[in-house]
């Protein structure tokens, strides 16, 4: 496969970006879209000129850390995909891409592709945790659990906090990252202690971050590699205004 | 932990507000219809003997507009409709401030197969309804209530209608009205977080039918009224 690709190069945060074209041949198809990136690093690097820096961790869509809007989409044309999961047979022979960062006023570019996603990390410390001491893995069947509950909480809690959520909204909105946590929690015996304040906390720590608000255009569910769902937003709608009412302070 | 609360001061509260303010506009429109449509109906549809001295469509339009006005628990309702208006206009205006300060650089490359245009241009279809809303307000509302330099509001509508370009003007504020109804009412059942998926799916639908129903009786009486 030959493949002209545009890619977002950018110094830092504080520098201009734009976007520069590089132009590979021979790619097999069923070449991942990471592995066609290191192909471009490895000849950039042997013509001694700086490679192309971009997150990625685990390449099989567990760990959140590929990022990418490739051709105006977070993670690439797939619906539910992750990047490294996007496979260069998606694409045909002779294609333009063009590559960009996850862009957010919140999500400050590091170089390139890169961009600081801490703002994320700081919302889950403001609430998305319980407190209480773990210890050895307690009985399983110490605390009965629904299965239908569990099997909803579960689907919340599969968020791998990648952050297309955040890139593809037009507010750059995090609300569907802080309701899948929010909602994982709220649905369940061990998240109730903390439920009101989690609420409160968390979308206090989302407004403080600078994320915008949630205009339910659900272009974020399109995206999101674990198939969080809309419901989810106003599930965290409804435990805000529940916290309201049952707050004290 | 000291956090901030109510309706102005998170994304969500501001939603909410968004939310509560929309649907009572909605409620209004309801009954800004059912009145209106007296305007398309036959002359012969109001006998002289159940009307009582409302002999045709004329009277039992003036009557209705006059009822209106001078009934206070409707003007007090009124105010309440203008007050919910500006909060509504408002509380877009702080929320589209913030959303744009949120967003980072442009991307170079959109694809905006993952949503619906009238789901994201909320705010433009808002401003072609707020605009529609002043021509609207100052062709009736003004003259009529305010000044009170018209006092046959049936004629004045009728002169009004048979200028083509006022019933383009209408027809452009309507479409734009019912756009702006099928994600407004979904959206704002979701702002308040009424969850339950069963809930949701029949509110989706009935967002639409309802949008529907009330875009097309709204757009027909402009053009009724050219054609009569």
């Amino acid at each position: 496969m030959k493949l002209t690709l545009k890619i977002w190069r950018q110094e830092n945060a504080q520098t201009k970006g734009k976007l520069v074209t590089y132009k590979l041949s021979d790619l097999s198809s069923d070449s991942s879209f990471l592995e066609m990136l290191d192909v471009l690093n490895e000849e950039l690097a042997s013509k001694g000129e700086p490679v192309v820096e971009f997150d990625h961790d685990c390449r099989e869509g567990i760990c959140g850390q590929c990022s990418l809007v490739i051709n105006g989409k977070a993670h690439g044309p797939e619906e539910h995909y992750t990047t490294c999961q996007t496979h260069l047979r998606s694409f045909s022979d002779g294609d333009t891409i063009t590559i960009e960062p996850f862009r957010a006023n919140s999500f400050p570019v590091i170089r390139d592709l890169k961009v600081d996603r801490s703002s994320m990390d700081r919302i889950i410390q403001a609430g998305g945790y319980i407190s209480s001491f773990t210890g050895m893995a307690p009985e399983a069947n110490s605390i009965p659990i629904h299965h239908d509950i569990a099997e909803s909480a579960f689907d919340s809690a599969a968020c791998i906090g990648c952050g297309a959520c955040i890139a593809t909204c037009k507010n750059s909105s995090a609300a569907l990252f802080v309701s899948a946590k929010i909602g994982h929690l709220a649905k369940l015996p061990q998240g109730q202690i903390e439920r009101n304040e989690r609420a409160l906390w968390m979308i206090n720590a989302h407004d403080d971050e600078g994320f915008g608000s949630c205009s339910n255009t659900g272009a974020c569910v399109m995206v999101c590699p674990q198939e969080i769902q809309l419901l989810d937003i106003t599930r965290m709608n409804f435990e805000y205004n529940r916290a309201l009412c049952y707050n004290k302070d | 932990m000291a956090v901030k609360k109510g309706l102005f001061k998170t994304s969500v509260g501001r939603k909410n507000l968004m939310a509560v303010t929309g649907l009572f506009i909605i409620f209004f429109l309801i009954i800004h219809l059912v009145g209106n449509l007296i305007l398309i109906l036959p002359d012969s549809f109001f006998p002289v003997e159940f009307w009582g001295g409302v002999e045709n469509v004329h009277n039992m339009y003036n009557a209705y507009s006059h009822f209106l006005v001078s009934f206070w628990p409707v003007t007090l309702v009124a105010w309440v409709l203008y007050a919910a208006i500006m909060i509504h206009v408002i509380d877009a205006i702080i929320i589209t401030l913030q959303n744009n300060k949120s967003r980072g650089e442009k991307y170079q490359v959109t694809d905006n197969s993952t949503s619906n245009w009238y789901s994201r241009n909320m705010g433009i279809l808002g401003t072609i309804i707020g605009v529609f809303i002043v021509i609207h307000m100052a062709q009736f509302w003004l003259k009529y209530k305010v000044l009170g330099t018209e006092h046959d509001l049936y004629e004045l509508v009728f002169a009004i209608f048979k200028v083509r370009w006022f019933v383009l003007i209408y027809e452009i504020g309507i479409i734009a009205l019912g756009f702006h109804l099928i994600h407004g009412i979904e959206s704002a059942h979701r702002s308040l977080g009424i969850y339950p998926k069963k809930v949701m799916n029949i509110i989706k639908y009935v967002a639409l039918c309802f949008s529907l129903v009330m875009a097309i009786l709204y757009a027909i009486i402009p053009i009724i009224l050219y054609l009569k």
